[in-house]
């Protein structure tokens, strides 16, 4: 039960005492069910105040690694700009993991390929707030996935910082049942509003097809400039599809994941097409 | 580790692994068998329990994070032999089967209504989304609260 | 309360045990194992098929806390049904991954799982037959080589090679039929995988050994099985188990074998302690005896006017490693398969096939449930080969009074027919809305189940304040039977209320053999038992009160706790009155009851390898279905269900009502999303709730129900069992809409979004190992 980040992160350093990070803990609780090795030591963060605030100004909103996503949900309510996040947040698991399970872990639980956080925070250009022994880093989320699997040095993720705008954004997932299991597909989306209804500065994030989430950069260049017709960009969409190489489960197979992509970006442009036409008329 | 936690309104202590669900200190070392491990993944509800006033999974907290908390469960939600509305509604319309989950859908539920007081049928079938019943078929359930409302606006 | 006045045992009667469940105060098995208890694990096999060449447990032994330690050599006996082809610990084979191998019973669970970590186990692999047709193919490597020396337990049935139990019926010629020029041949193919039960409460036993005896505490719908199946892999009398039953937490067929109890019993005796085992959610999971995989193939010769002049069937059940249940389930088939529609003739084959996958069981509707997909899939696509009405089709061939079942026995009484006329009144006058762009479908299916009638016995001891104490060897899983309907039917006999009925439950010390709770029989054989137990108390109170009241028998009546005179209420006494003259005189009032089935004739030389010739008590059910399939993702939405269901006659409707919606829902998983499948380990890819996707409560609908009353039952007073059937049609009807809402044939459940959204686009899905 660390009460400082840096104590945190001199347990963290001693490589023998094969400690991990606990936030929300709900992914690391489950380790023995997953046939996953039970880490020796939890370093607990929440005693550490900072962590669990969110923080608003005129230019960006900084969110602490601890903050949970029902946390999160209710304080974004205000913030049309972080729909998706909010959206993300409000529909993610169930309503007693949403309680405990925080953003931080969501970004940290590098075998979780259906992060919904992970790929709004994406969409949202997000960076993200890195402690180490010898200082602080601040990088964007997309490059700390790509190598957060290859991390050798303690560190420890203490925000998450989203940049303001007057942007919409929409958060889209595809679960077997109605709510309740992981998504099989998970797309957010951001751009920007233009009175003409074209699309500028798209982000398009696509999580739970592959093991990390990433952005579809090559299906973004695409949209630049077009209208936001989803039925438009659901065919657009399709012809991208091979830029993913889907993940296969019992039950997800992966042909599944990629023919149903192009569906579930439709619904969220749909959402988006909804907040722009409310917004911008 | 020693910790110390007020649990169903009394101070307990434990001592042992601050990894060990508290889910397990509750049955195991407190023997309060009434919060039920079932999937112990946080999927299935059963082992729900109010922690500074949240209804959470106990299978997804350890214990070592809990210094100080206050904790309630099943058997310590209502005065000993008496049933809350929710509970009562329950047992009049006869809802109950094997009765695996309804520890948990009863803490889920009660801590619902504090801040729901007068849900949809949609609204309660979505707090209900983390506790799972293989018996009853939910709807027999969502009847039982929907009719704690009815029975409130006639009074 | 009551809501019928015809006769004073129907009522609303709210179950007893609900404060308690509610509360979290009621025990059940996997609560009881405190610190003064040993707690168990077992080593099991982590490959499909492999030779054992040796098994060391010095290391194991000698780990902290460890008392006791068991193997083959401890319970040698082999147990099955029909043939006795089953070792509670693989001695010399691994046949399923999963098979236990080492029981280890130390002072915590924790020692118990270090000291399984350290047991050597050298194994030399052998090739797994993971699927049917693999058993089947010519040359297959038999995973019972020694099939024939088996101790056989009831004669009668081909069997031979991979096939553990073949059961047959012939019934006139099929073969002319199908050559008639008057006729249109349909054909087809169905698959269904295999369905997990997921009781709440994990199986679960504790076990000790007192005076010479074992006593075994278990979370069981089969008490009496328990003690025969652990005495005969003991080696010792049945007489030396005694098996009680705490709550049951969910069993849905599950708990209808012996399982892990024998190995409690065992270490329980080694340790000289008390011994607690209880299967992990994960182990629960991977060992489930699940509803079976099975092909079907069905075959009919069909006139142009919808007569059936000929149908057959090949029904292929993977029984897995060991014969268990499913060589029992082969007799259903004759009667869920082809005891709904009047048939000209019949020829019919189920096997059960032995695999190297962990072996199934009884769930709900055993058997019945994808019998019933398969036929009315076929069904509709016989309506689409003559262009008739589905409705039309099915009023013109269900079973009615006079009717022929496949084995020859004669149906009584016209039952699905009006039962089709009751739902079609049910559905409102106004079609669903639909969403743009949504693919809606409604089908109508109908469903043939039957109780298992069996021996039951049962006591009825009259206490002096007027109450009863019934002695039986039910068990309430959950379904409310022990709760409402005994407790109800004894009331009635008795004239007082059913909470002065005290249900005692199952101890096999106390109560006489029984056949256990399932398949909708408790109600039925326990509830006739205990009427006849009753009926000699009653006699017994009567005579005593015809002394005390100067009145003769046949002129008292039992109402209200009292007994009157008929038609003077207020001149007689109360029941204590009577009760305490009774003590005096004659002794304590008490009576016993027995029954079984009657046995309803089959026609001789029918059918052959069956367990039951002929249905006692048919149960019918008749279920719509309304949904949505989105063209998009390919998943299923229901609108709207509603079922016709025969009960006999409904004592407690409103239980009823919940144990429909229930089975209902367990049902929509099994058509939606409940699929077990076999990775190339022989081991189940589903290993918990994160995978195996149970119904929630947002994807489901209220169900609309009528019960339908009247059907001639044997049960007391004209009782079938309810909790059973509900989830009989559930896959068929879903599967028949989603046809109808695609437009494209369903042969394969559950109707996963993927699965749905390939047939939509015609892609093929890559079979899962299960498949055949």
């Amino acid at each position: 039960m660390a009460q400082t980040v840096s104590e945190a992160l001199e347990v963290l350093s001693d490589q023998d005492a094969g400690a991990v990070i606990v936030a929300g803990a709900t992914w690391v609780m489950r380790a023995q069910v997953r046939h996953a090795p039970i880490p020796r030591m939890f370093v607990a963060l929440s005693n550490i105040p900072e962590l669990g605030f969110i923080e608003i100004n005129r230019l960006e909103i900084s969110i602490g690694s601890l903050v949970t996503h029902d946390v999160l949900s209710k304080a974004l309510l205000n913030l049309p700009a972080l729909r998706a996040l909010r959206q993300a947040a409000a529909c993610s698991a169930n309503p007693g993991v949403r309680q405990i399970a925080t953003i931080g872990g969501n970004i940290c639980a590098e075998d979780f390929a259906a992060a919904d956080l992970v790929a709004a925070a994406l969409c949202l250009d997000a960076t993200v707030e890195l402690h180490r022994t010898n200082g602080t880093q601040t990088v964007a989320l997309a490059d700390y996935l790509e190598l957060r699997t290859h991390r050798r040095t303690a560190e420890i993720l203490t925000r998450i910082i989203i940049p303001m705008s007057d942007k919409c954004s929409a958060h889209a997932r595809l679960t077997m049942r109605k709510a309740g299991d992981y998504p099989v597909v998970i797309v957010s989306v951001s751009a920007a509003r233009c009175s003409d209804n074209t699309l500028r500065d798209v982000r398009i994030a696509v999580g739970s097809v592959e093991a990390t989430a990433r952005r579809w950069t090559s299906l973004e260049s695409a949209l630049e400039g077009q209208l936001l017709d989803p039925a438009a960009i659901q065919s657009l969409a399709a012809t991208h599809i091979a830029d993913f190489t889907p993940r296969e489960a019992a039950g997800a197979p992966g042909w599944y994941r990629i023919q149903v992509l192009p569906y579930v970006l439709h619904s969220a442009c749909v959402d988006l097409r909804g907040q722009l036409e409310g917004n911008v008329a | 580790m020693t910790v110390n936690l007020t649990l169903n309104g009394e101070i307990r202590t434990f001592f042992g692994d601050p990894r060990t669900s508290l889910l397990d200190v509750l049955r195991e070392t407190f023997r309060l068998t009434g919060t039920k491990p079932v999937c112990r993944e946080g999927f299935c509800g059963a082992c729900v329990v109010h922690i500074d006033g949240l209804a959470v999974p106990s299978c997804l907290r350890p214990i070592g994070l809990l210094q100080g908390a206050s904790v309630t469960t099943i058997e310590g939600l209502a005065q000993v032999d008496a049933l809350n509305a929710l509970q009562l509604a329950f047992k009049d319309q006869d809802v109950v089967q094997c009765g695996m989950c309804f520890p948990g859908m009863v803490m889920t539920l009660s801590k619902f209504q504090e801040t729901n007081p007068t849900p949809s049928r949609a609204e309660i079938k979505a707090a209900m989304i983390g506790n799972i019943c293989r018996c009853t078929g939910y709807e027999r359930i969502v009847d039982a609260v929907l009719s704690m409302q009815s029975r409130e606006n006639a009074q | 309360m009551n809501t019928d006045a015809r006769h004073p045992a129907v009522m609303d009667y709210p179950r007893r045990d609900a404060s308690d469940k509610l509360q979290g105060r009621t025990r059940y098995t996997a609560d009881l194992g405190g610190l003064e208890t040993l707690h168990a694990v077992l080593v099991r096999a982590e490959v499909a098929s492999a030779r054992i060449l040796r098994v060391d447990v010095t290391r194991a032994r000698a780990m902290p806390g460890v008392r006791a330690i068991a193997i083959a050599h401890d319970g040698p006996g082999l147990h099955g049904i029909g043939i006795a082809d089953q070792p509670i610990f693989a001695g010399s084979v691994i046949r399923h991954h999963g098979e236990p191998i080492v029981a280890i019973a130390a002072d915590t669970l924790v020692q118990a799982q270090a000291a399984a970590r350290e047991v050597l186990i050298d194994t030399e692999p052998m090739r797994a037959v993971l699927t049917m047709a693999e058993a089947l193919a010519p040359g297959a490597q038999l995973i019972h080589p020694d099939w024939a020396s088996y101790e056989v337990l009831k004669e009668g049935a081909e069997r031979g090679g991979n096939i553990a139990w073949e059961a047959s019926v012939q019934r006139g010629d099929t073969k002319s039929a199908f050559a008639r020029p008057d006729v249109v041949v349909v054909e087809g193919t169905y698959e269904v995988g295999r369905q997990s039960h997921v009781p709440f409460e994990p199986r679960a036993v504790i076990a000790s050994f007192e005076d010479g005896r074992y006593h075994i505490q278990t979370s069981t719908q089969v008490p009496w099985t328990v003690r025969a199946v652990t005495s005969k892999v003991l080696g010792i009398a049945p007489s030396m188990v005694r098996v009680t039953v705490p709550s049951v937490g969910g069993g849905f067929g599950l708990k209808f074998d012996c399982t892990l109890e024998p190995y409690a019993a065992i270490l329980a005796r080694k340790s000289g302690r008390t011994v607690s085992l209880v299967n992990s959610r994960e182990e629960e999971q991977m060992t489930c005896l699940c509803r079976e995989n099975a092909q079907i193939r069905i075959r009919s010769a069909v006139t142009a006017s919808g007569e059936i002049v000929a149908r057959e069937a090949e029904v292929l059940m993977d029984c897995g490693a060991y014969g268990g249940e499913q060589v029992f389930l082969t007799t259903m088939t004759a009667h869920t398969l082809m005891g709904n529609y009047r048939l000209g003739s019949v020829r019919l084959t189920t096997k059960a096939v032995y695999t190297n996958t962990p072996p199934n069981g009884a769930f709900r509707a055993c058997n019945g449930v994808y019998n019933t997909f398969a036929l009315e899939r076929h069904t509709d696509e016989i309506c689409g080969s003559i262009r008739m009405d589905p409705l039309e089709f099915r009023r013109r061939n269900v079973v009615g009074d006079g009717s022929l079942g496949a084995t020859g026995q004669v149906f009584q009484g016209d039952v699905l027919r009006p039962m089709l006329d009751r739902l079609v009144q049910m559905r409102p006058a106004k079609d669903p809305a639909v969403p743009d762009g949504l693919l809606y479908g409604r089908a109508t299916t109908v469903g043939t189940w039957f109780v298992f009638v069996g021996p039951s016995t049962a006591t009825v001891n009259l206490n002096a304040d007027g109450s009863a104490t019934l002695v039986t060897a039910g068990v309430e899983i959950g379904s409310g039977t022990m709760m409402q309907s005994l407790p109800q039917i004894v009331a009635a006999e008795l004239g007082i209320h059913p909470s002065a009925v005290i249900v005692k439950s199952a101890d096999t010390d106390a109560s006489g053999r029984d056949m256990g709770v399932g398949g909708g029989r408790t109600t039925v054989s326990i509830g006739a038992a205990s009427a006849a137990a009753c009926a000699e108390v009653r006699a017994k109170l009567l005579a005593s009160a015809s002394e005390l009241l100067q009145t003769e028998p046949a002129k008292l009546v039992l109402t209200g706790g009292r007994v009157e005179i008929m038609g003077r209420p207020g001149s007689g006494t109360s029941i204590q009155k009577v009760i305490q003259h009774a003590e005096m005189v004659t002794g304590p009032i008490s009576g016993s009851g027995s029954f079984t089935a009657p046995g309803v004739a089959a026609l001789p030389g029918c059918a052959a390898g069956h367990f039951i010739d002929a249905i006692d008590i048919p149960v019918f059910a008749v279920h719509e279905c309304e949904l949505t399939v989105h063209p998009a993702t390919g998943h299923v939405t229901i609108l709207a269900y509603r079922v016709v269901q025969d009960v006999g006659r409904a004592l407690n409707p409103r239980a009823i009502r919940s144990q429909v919606q229930g089975g209902v829902v367990q049902g929509l998983g099994y058509a939606l999303h409940e699929e077990i499948t076999i990775n190339t380990k022989g081991s189940f890819d589903q290993r918990g709730f994160e995978s195996y996707l149970l119904p929630l409560a947002e994807d489901v609908v209220p169900v609309e129900v009528d019960l339908f009353e009247g059907a001639p039952s044997l049960g007391p007073l004209g009782t079938k069992g309810a909790g059973e059937v509900p989830i009989l049609n559930v896959g068929a009807a879903v599967a028949c809409a989603v046809a109808n809402a695609i437009g494209k044939p369903v042969a394969q459940l559950p109707l996963t979004p993927p699965r749905v959204l390939a047939l939509l686009t015609g892609r093929l899905m890559p079979q899962a190992a299960t498949a055949v």
